[in-house]
């Protein structure tokens, strides 16, 4: 009887070092969830996000000692985990809450993954970090907006990227400076879509403005996806305001700067909220016609030979098509998320998870133009911030505000075509 | 009137007349066949496409790319017709949508594979910009749109009412059993219906994508506005289909800009729903 | 005893699934199916049954899903009061919107519930107590079991079991029942359904308001299982669409029909979303799209039919007679 249960003992012994060695071989790929929308209406930012993600594994995974001291890109792998390879498991959410939640529980059951990001649609976000947390497997998200996304109580859910509120001050204090620079910004029309983004971006710098003294004097709202918007550039050209804010999608953006031009209307100024106006389609739709917008952005290309240009440079490459903000918030939080788990030594979730409550990275350790990384008790990073930018040439956005990190002056007013 | 709301309305004409031209080959097929193709917006993109091919190839705008995307979508229309809608149009009506609903993802998907799902755009000034007009602006690319649904709903008004063909046509579409025993073939009649009507959306298409964008999904945005569109003017009337067509463009132009660009599509279906009650055969569709 | 042999059978199987599966992914699929399978039968007993192709069911569907979503935000109820809540809303917007649109026969009827259901979702997406564009979520950290906020699908996929056999009795219930008979009549001719004496709209009345009743519990019980609604997810057409084609593919007009049809095409959007769908091609849908092309082109009756006549012995014609597939017997 003893022989055997030793025999027995034995054998359970053999097999879990067979085990850990296996184990111990596995740790040296770091796997990641990454859900975004690869297919429907959403698709073309889903598939430059993923192809942000793969220029990050590159910079991640190999050496690119190039990139001077940005983080995790010297050596290849990661430092912490004994030079291990960052893997990514990529899932299409399809444009769906519920596809999206089914796919981030395959990533966490079946494929194993240590950590999760994405979803880019907030909806989706919501939904599939709610898996995460039930799991407790961190998420961290670099793009989705909504405010409610930090304010559920979770615990695993991180959000590296700048908020409505913190766009309305970027707003705010921009036409401010722009006022006093001898602009005029007394009437200010606020345009956009019903969507979950523009209703919620609307209504904020709605509020934050009011709070300022500043009034929004015209609030034109529209679906998203509209076949025509004649009717609303009409109504911007009877109320002439000083300040057009656009919040809109893709679609949306290629079709207002068209009607804009056919309909020979140039506001004195339009500031873009970012999305649609900075998709790479877009400039190349329709960029020469859009000449002088103003849009809000946390990505800056920076001088040749600059980290941030050869990772714009790497981007471009993989993808075909430049870098912009959304895809570098994106990648932005996969470093971030990375620089967790190197920090961490470790994939246990509930280290990274605790290296994400105490990472502090300052702004020369950022590809994106925030003040840093710093999370507070609800997740959402304290230090997120933006510029304004400016497409001067119709071909490439500049920065243009704050003036201390400006590369150039602002040009006024609008100069459309 | 202020010069506004002239160009309001004249916006929501040029608009209306688009509208018309993406419907009158899903009216066609649905008077022809009692056949709901939901592939329909999805036929409009292939259109579209094919104009942004033969400008990336060519340089040339509509002139080249509408008689190419006619051709590509009427090959398209035959073989799917003999391909598919022959099978399910012995099937229950059921049927029709599922074939043609997975036929709507095949083809949007297909051509999300090879183009990607960037948003693409032809130059805004490749059919000529844009003109004053007694201090209107109006798009030469939407005035041609809107003069070619003009000509396509004349010609095909011609066809059904005037030419042999046309009334072939229709023999079969009124009793295939008895066209047939008139010495009509219903297969080779349905084949060139299929063929028109797919090769008219293709044109829609090409002259869409002079002042509109491009992507994959397009069609999904302009497949319902060709349903009310076609079941207002009334199942199969061609001529019905420009009238709702015009009336559709100009009530949205106008609700938008009185009440709001949101409450737009609101009025539109609301009016819809509320016409149906008093009409259920649509403007011109018999009942 | 014959007639519920295979019904049985296939209890039993459903019940042994999530055993022989155990894996969460495959637990959730089948829950999943389960699912879809309720929204689509509730959809057959109008779409398939009374032959009146509804595409504007995602309405009621988004009845159930907001009236639970609603119940948590502005009340802190259990997401399942959204199931009285919805029935009841739903039940009362078929009366409303059946008796205009029911008049109206064929595509007619399917593009008015078309524009119906684009009206709600565009006026809910526009109306802030129903959460606007942004929509409304469930409870995130479950506060008893009544939250119906669990990890495993187990308890879900046991729940919407339950609920799926409801539904598939009072469907049977219905169809063999005066008014099953009616409404057979009516999908064959409307006609000469009431020329016999068939009061056909009540019929038809009836038949719209279950069939939205049942439609608004699967929207209940999706909205509790994920958490969350807003206008695209709760009241797009596409939901209103797949309900359609998983009748349509299984057998609509038959009872199984709906879970033929959702047993086969969720999975396979699923699984298909699985391999193909992180390379970011659009294959998952090319896939998709043309196994739904060749099912309709090969077997425009629905797959039901089909096994039914493999089924039948040689020599014996099945009976299919019922199925709104299959050429309409005399």
């Amino acid at each position: 009887m003893r022989f055997k249960r030793v025999f027995g003992l034995l054998c359970a012994a053999s097999i879990s070092f067979v085990l850990a060695g296996a184990a111990s071989a596995q740790d040296k790929t770091v796997k990641i969830g990454a859900v975004f929308p690869l297919s429907g209406n959403a698709a073309s930012a889903g598939i430059h996000a993923k192809a942000a993600i793969e220029t990050a594994m590159d910079i991640i995974n190999n050496a690119h000692p190039e990139l001077g001291n940005f983080p995790l890109a010297k050596n290849a792998g990661l430092a912490g985990l004994g030079g291990a390879k960052v893997e990514v498991v990529f899932a299409d959410n399809q444009g769906s809450p519920a596809t999206g939640q089914n796919q981030a529980l395959r990533l966490i059951t079946e494929e194993k993954v240590v950590a999760l990001t994405g979803a880019y649609q907030s909806g989706i976000t919501l939904t599939a970090s709610a898996i995460a947390e039930k799991y407790g497997i961190p998420f961290v998200n670099g793009e989705s907006t909504a405010a409610n996304l930090t304010e559920r109580g979770f615990k695993w859910f991180f959000r590296t990227t700048p908020i409505a509120s913190d766009f309305a001050k970027v707003y705010f204090d921009f036409l401010t400076d722009m006022k006093a620079a001898g602009a005029k910004t007394d009437t200010i029309a606020l345009v956009h879509d019903t969507t979950e983004y523009g209703t919620s971006v609307a209504s904020v710098i709605t509020s934050a403005f009011k709070e300022k003294g500043m009034a929004i004097a015209e609030d034109i709202s529209y679906v998203v996806n509209a076949t025509d918007v004649q009717s609303q550039v009409l109504q911007l050209k009877e109320k002439k305001p000083d300040v057009v804010i656009m919040v809109a999608y893709t679609s949306d953006a290629i079709l207002y700067s068209k009607t804009m031009q056919a309909l020979d209307y140039k506001p004195p100024m339009i500031i873009a909220d970012d999305s649609g106006y900075s998709d790479p389609s877009f400039i190349k739709s329709v960029g020469k016609i859009t000449q002088g917008v103003f849009n809000r952005s946390s990505w800056s290309v920076g001088p040749p030979g600059s980290p941030t240009a050869i990772i714009a440079d790497m981007y471009k490459k993989r993808s075909g098509d430049e870098m912009d903000d959304t895809a570098g918030r994106q990648m932005q939080a996969f470093f971030v998320l990375c620089d967790a788990i190197d920090r961490a030594g470790s994939t246990d979730p509930a280290k990274i998870q605790a290296a994400l409550k105490a990472i502090d990275l300052k702004p020369d350790q950022l590809m994106m133009g925030y003040k840093g990384i710093k999370f507070d008790e609800k997740g959402q990073n304290t230090l997120a911030s933006g510029v304004i930018i400016q497409l001067q040439d119709g071909e490439h956005y500049v920065s243009v505000w704050p003036k201390a990190t400006a590369e150039k002056a602002p040009i006024m007013p609008f100069k459309g075509w | 009137m202020s010069s506004i709301l002239v160009q309001v309305v004249v916006g929501g004409l040029l608009l209306g007349a688009v509208y018309a031209l993406f419907s009158s080959g899903l009216t066609l097929i649905w008077g022809m066949m009692n056949i709901v193709n939901f592939a329909h917006g999805d036929f409009v993109m292939l259109g579209m496409y094919v104009a942004f091919v033969i400008w990336k190839l060519f340089g040339s705008g509509p002139l080249l790319g509408a008689p190419a995307a006619a051709l590509v979508l009427a090959t398209l229309g035959i073989v799917v017709y003999f391909g598919l809608i022959r099978s399910i149009m012995k099937g229950p009506m059921l049927a029709q949508i599922l074939g043609t609903f997975g036929l709507a993802l095949l083809l949007r998907y297909a051509v999300f594979w090879w183009f990607g799902a960037n948003f693409l755009s032809l130059p805004e000034d490749i059919v000529g910009g844009t003109f004053d007009l007694f201090g209107i602006r109006i798009e030469a690319s939407r005035l041609l749109a809107g003069l070619v649904a003009l000509i396509v709903t004349g010609a095909l008004h011609v066809l059904l009412t005037r030419t042999t063909l046309g009334s072939k046509m229709l023999a079969v579409a009124e009793d295939s059993a008895a066209a047939q025993l008139m010495g009509i073939r219903p297969d080779t009649m349905q084949a060139i219906a299929w063929a028109i009507a797919a090769g008219v959306t293709g044109i829609a298409g090409a002259l869409i994508a002079t002042f509109f964008y491009v992507v994959p999904t397009v069609g999904e945005t302009l497949a319902i506005v060709a349903f009310v569109t076609v079941s207002l003017g009334g199942f199969g009337s061609v001529p019905g289909a420009l009238v709702a067509g015009l009336l559709i463009g100009v009530i949205e132009s106008l609700s938008a800009y009185w009440i709001g660009a949101v409450y737009k599509d609101i009025v539109v279906y609301a009016l819809f729903l509320g016409f149906l009650w008093f009409r259920p055969q649509g403007l011109m569709g018999k009942s | 005893m014959r007639r519920l042999l295979w019904p049985s059978v296939a209890l039993a199987l459903a019940i042994a699934y999530p055993l022989l599966f155990s894996t969460p992914f495959q637990q959730r699929l089948g829950a999943l199916v389960l699912l879809y399978a309720i929204a689509a039968s509730a959809w057959n007993i109008v779409g398939g049954y009374a032959g009146q192709v509804s595409v504007g069911h995602v309405v009621f569907f988004g009845c159930g899903a907001y009236a639970a979503m609603g119940a948590y935000s502005h009340f802190a109820l259990s997401p399942l009061v959204g199931i009285p809540a919805g029935i009841a809303a739903s039940v009362a917007i078929a009366a409303v919107i059946g008796v205009p649109t029911l008049r109206l026969s064929g595509h007619y009827f399917s593009m008015a519930t078309i524009a119906v259901a684009e009206l709600v979702r565009l006026i809910v997406s526009d109306t802030d107590y129903l959460g606007g564009g942004v929509g409304l979520s469930g409870p995130t950290v479950p506060r008893n079991v009544f939250d119906l906020s669990f990890i495993s699908a187990l308890p879900y996929y046991y729940l919407f079991l339950t609920v799926l056999v409801l539904t598939l009795g009072i469907t049977w219930w219905m169809a063999d029942s005066r008014m099953g008979f009616y409404l057979r009549a009516i999908r064959d001719s409307e006609r000469a359904a009431r020329s016999l004496g068939a009061p056909a709209s009540r019929i038809k009345l009836y038949a719209f308001m279950l069939s939205a009743g049942l439609t608004s519990v699967s929207g209940t019980l999706y909205a509790a299982m994920f958490g969350f609604v807003d206008p695209e997810s709760g009241l797009g057409i596409l939901i209103s669409v797949k309900m359609l084609i998983m009748a349509a593919l299984g057998g609509a007009g038959l009872l199984f029909g709906p879970l033929v049809g959702a047993a086969i095409l969720v999975p396979l959007e699923e699984i298909s979303n699985n391999l193909l769908g992180g390379n970011g091609a659009g294959l998952t849908f090319i896939v998709y799209g043309a196994i739904i092309v060749l099912i309709a082109r090969f077997q425009p009756g629905g797959i039901l039919t089909l096994l039914m006549r493999l089924s039948a012995k040689p020599g014996k014609t099945p009976d299919i007679s019922s199925a709104a597939g299959a050429p309409h017997a005399p």
